[in-house]
């Protein structure tokens, strides 16, 4: 079965092949040169994936660590198909887009010219940037794809090649699916609580009071505070024995609650800190949308009878709902991405990994059993949910989000 | 125009001259990590400024980091980076790592033939003797041992008396029954036993047990493939765990590993609890705290499951040795092999005892205790601010360090007490720092869950761990 490879590159030639002749056919090009592009882009998209890993998982290798199954396969044709989507999706694009180029119906805004004169100086300009990111950024992304198909140590020299089994031993792992569960759930309670919090907050700062200035900025000021020492503080609060938390709540309730020894009660330690630590910049943006909310709108409704309540659902939370769409995004990119070092100071994802989001088990594997195939592979699941919230977001943006009236 | 190129030029001559004496004669840079912050680490920089007056041509410099595990993983990524210092500090079960690893060289190797270092004699047969067998393979000391403990218990004696309890409690049901008394007397505290969920508290029970924590005796005969500690010695210990948590008699804090010392301290010295297990570590500091705040501490082996088979069978040792690091330039070695030779002179390692309460790993510094006059044996080797800081040092003056302060010889009764089995020698073991946290994790999970089962949890844990074992092994093993 050493053709298999061979077959699979054959068969997404042809395919590729067919969709852009079909692509050409419709727009009257030639049938022919549509199926010879579409052929080299199906090929390439196929072979974008499979031969860094050298088609592994429809080739069985008796040396190797890893076992073929059919999740592995299944992951293998999702891989194809996104290769083949990054290769044919371009290329019908900008088939389409040569059509039209003419065109004046479709004729893009004249791109206005830049004022260097020479073609490289604007790249010495960018070079310091672009080297930046390609050693921080670009380098280690495209190592983490190389790890992901490893059996790495960091307490190792050696790796052994493990094809896909990093991510698809995922699917049998209840562990996995607990953590993803825990990350929704303490998400979901951070911008839900964050937002209604930062609303009502923003309300009433944003009412004309005296000293309403120093007010807002001193709201403003815990988002300045980096998530690491929002986790310190939060754990002088909320310690079990000596927390300041429990002694009030044991003096005015007579309970004391396990922050950070119940299982049931140290996601809410978490989400607390996280929602305080978000709130400055939730109500910095709150505030921004309620100036913008025009006067002669509540006015009218005012004289139509709407009391304060009814203004504020009818006419202001609607008109701010594009500063809303566009909080849920970010807070929700914050959530995922940036309560590590709040969880890592205050409860280091436990008790019973009830504080273990899909981020602190990243790190967890990686850093702290020194596992760097597995959290490559779990960091990439990552890194594919920030590409979709991305593509949500960028896609949304143009189209809802209206800062004027 | 002219005076301004004067100056320049003066400047510059000015800056040549201050470059080239020191350039010429600069001492040699020997840089030690360790895995404090506390007075411990004041202790080593206040060595380390001493040594260098002693030794001009080097620079001993030391770096301190929070716990084991974050030293450990900051040398792993350090010598990604090839920035290893001259010397780290590895925690007793990272040995197996340390080994495979290859950043580092074994003493023994570094000294070769040598007897003595710049004129200090070096004397590797002074190591007490459970010491020695656990830094050494087949006689061999591939480390510099330098911190070592056992677990003990500390108890507030004024808590025990004010229950009618006189001696603390040597077993785990004597510790149940005091428990029962603590808890029961008026103005009891809030808790009555606590210890860190840390995994080596897990391995000193499985010991006492005198059950291994993983096959091939424990890593010793051969190199471990899978553990073992799914036994009758782990389900009792969490079962009596969970056991005194449900009844209130347990505090736990939740957290786990180099965080969880902390938390006991905190509950112990300010009463929130009666009775901590603990590092001998920090016998200074749980005594002296006791005395500085009214309550007597009293230090006693630690208690052990008395329907165990044969009782108790002893204890294991913990802490941390010194590894030299492989490929330093001859001067820096040498530099670095002096130092350790120091630091661990018979004074020295009397002085380290006395401010912590980790074992004198020095025959020699024992007999000097032992005697009325190590007080002015320390005094003239350049004691540290620290030592001489100590109210209980100053107050032992002159007489015999141990009948003084008794609390300071439980750890060394207790090692001398135990039998030398494959299970008391300590487990080693491939990613045994990653397989503790799986260990932790699973008390954890015994302690917090409804209705669990020690057994079943523990058989989770093992088959975990045994993945990362036989993953450890597949890299490092030949």
């Amino acid at each position: 079965m050493a053709s298999t490879p061979l077959l699979i590159t054959l068969a997404t030639t042809l395919i590729g092949a067919g969709l852009i002749a079909y692509v050409f056919r419709n727009l009257g090009y030639n049938v022919l040169l549509g199926g010879v592009l579409g052929g080299v882009a199906g090929a390439l998209g196929t072979l974008f994936f499979m031969l860094p890993v050298n088609f592994c998982m429809f080739a069985p290798d008796p040396e190797a660590r890893y076992t073929i199954e059919l999740a592995d396969q299944i992951f293998g044709l999702i891989m194809i198909v996104l290769g083949l989507l990054m290769t044919l999706w371009p290329l019908r694009w900008w088939a389409i887009w040569w059509s039209r180029r003419n065109d004046p119906q479709y004729a893009t805004q004249q791109v206005q010219q830049g004022l260097f004169k020479s073609r490289f100086l604007p790249f010495v300009f960018l070079a310091p940037t672009l080297i930046i990111l390609a050693l921080f950024l670009y380098y280690p992304s495209l190592d983490t794809f190389r790890l992901s198909t490893l059996l790495a140590r960091l307490d190792s020299q050696r790796t052994a090649f493990v094809c896909v089994d990093n991510f698809t031993r995922l699917v049998n792992d209840t562990g996995y699916f607990g953590v993803v569960g825990t990350t929704l759930m303490i998400s979901l309670a951070i911008v839900a609580i964050g937002l209604v919090l930062s609303l009502l907050i923003a309300t009433m700062a944003y009412q004309p009071l005296k000293g309403a200035r120093i007010y807002r900025t001193l709201l403003i000021w815990p988002y300045a505070i980096s998530p690491a020492v929002a986790g310190i503080i939060f754990l002088l609060l909320f310690n079990p024995t000596g927390g300041i938390m429990n002694y009030f709540l044991n003096g005015l309730f007579g309970i004391k609650i396990g922050w950070l020894n119940d299982p049931a009660a140290a996601p809410w330690a978490v989400i607390v800190a996280s929602v305080w630590k978000s709130m400055g910049f939730n109500v910095l943006f709150y505030i921004a949308g309620l100036q913008n909310v025009p006067k002669d709108l509540q006015e009218a409704a005012a004289i139509d009878g709407a009391n304060a309540i009814q203004r504020f659902r009818h006419v202001v939370i609607p008109l701010l709902s594009p500063i809303t769409f566009f909080l849920v995004i970010t807070n929700i990119t914050y959530a995922f991405f940036d309560t590590f070092g709040t969880i890592d100071y205050l409860t280091g994802g436990g008790p019973v990994g009830s504080t273990t989001t899909l981020m602190y088990q990243v790190y967890e594997l990686g850093i702290v059993n020194k596992d760097l195939g597995k959290a490559a592979a779990q960091s990439i699941i990552l890194f594919a949910m920030v590409i979709g919230l991305t593509i949500v977001q960028f896609r949304t943006q143009g189209r809802r989000v209206n800062y004027g009236a | 125009m002219f005076a301004k190129r004067l100056i320049a030029l003066v400047v510059l001559a000015a800056l040549l001259l201050a470059l080239v004496p020191v350039a010429a004669q600069s001492p040699v840079d020997v840089k030690m990590w360790i895995a404090f912050t506390d007075n411990r680490l004041d202790w080593a920089q206040q060595k380390a400024a001493y040594f260098n007056t002693v030794f001009p041509q080097y620079n001993v410099t030391v770096e301190g980091y929070a716990n084991y595990e974050e030293l450990f993983n900051a040398t792993a990524l350090a010598s990604e980076q090839g920035a290893l210092p001259a010397i780290v500090q590895y925690f007793e079960v990272a040995s197996q790592n340390a080994l495979d690893s290859g950043y580092f060289k074994p003493i023994a190797d570094a000294l070769g033939d040598r007897t003595e270092v710049n004129g200090l004699a070096v004397n590797l047969d002074d190591f007490i003797g459970p010491v020695a067998a656990y830094y050494t393979i087949d006689g061999k000391f591939n480390s510099m041992p330098w911190n070592a403990s056992s677990a003990i218990m500390f108890s507030n004696m004024n808590i025990l008396k004010a229950a009618g309890v006189d001696t603390p409690p040597a077993t785990w049901a004597d510790v149940e029954a005091t428990c029962e008394m603590v808890m029961a007397m008026d103005g009891a505290p809030e808790f009555c036993f606590t210890w860190p969920n840390h995994g080596w508290f897990f391995e000193q029970w499985l010991a006492q047990q005198n059950a291994v924590y993983a096959n091939n005796d424990n890593g010793r005969a051969d190199r471990a493939t899978e553990v073992a500690f799914n036994n009758a010695a782990g389900v009792a210990l969490l079962t009596w765990l969970r056991d005194m948590k449900d009844k209130g008699y347990l505090y736990y804090s939740g957290a786990q590993g180099g965080d969880s010392w902390a938390t006991v301290d905190q509950a112990f010295q300010s009463q929130q609890t009666a009775m901590a297990v603990y590092s001998s570590s920090d016998t200074a500091i749980y005594t002296d705290t006791g005395r500085q705040n009214g309550y007597e501490v009293v230090a006693s082996f630690m208690p052990y499951n008395q329907d165990a088979e044969g009782g108790w069978t002893g204890n294991l040792i913990g802490g941390a040795s010194l590894w030299l690091v492989d490929g330093l330039s001859t001067e820096v070695e040498d530099g670095a092999l002096t130092w350790l030779t120091w630091l661990n002179n018979t004074e020295n390692a009397a002085e380290w005892h006395q401010i912590t309460g980790y074992l004198p790993i020095r025959l020699s510094s024992v007999d000097l205790l032992n005697t009325d006059g190590w007080y002015d044996a320390i005094a003239a080797n350049g004691p540290s601010q620290v030592w001489m800081d100590l109210q209980i040092v100053q107050d032992a003056q002159g007489s015999n360090w141990f009948e003084g302060n008794p609390n300071f010889r439980v750890a060394a009764d207790q090692l001398a007490g135990s039998q030398q089995t494959a299970a008391t020698a300590g487990a080693l073991l491939g990613n045994f720092p990653g397989i503790r946290n799986i260990v932790t994790q699973a008390i954890d999970t015994m302690l917090l869950t409804d209705g669990a089962d020690a057994q079943a949890i523990l058989d989770a844990a093992v088959a975990e761990a045994n993945v990362t074992l036989e993953e450890y092994n597949a890299l490092n093993a030949e």
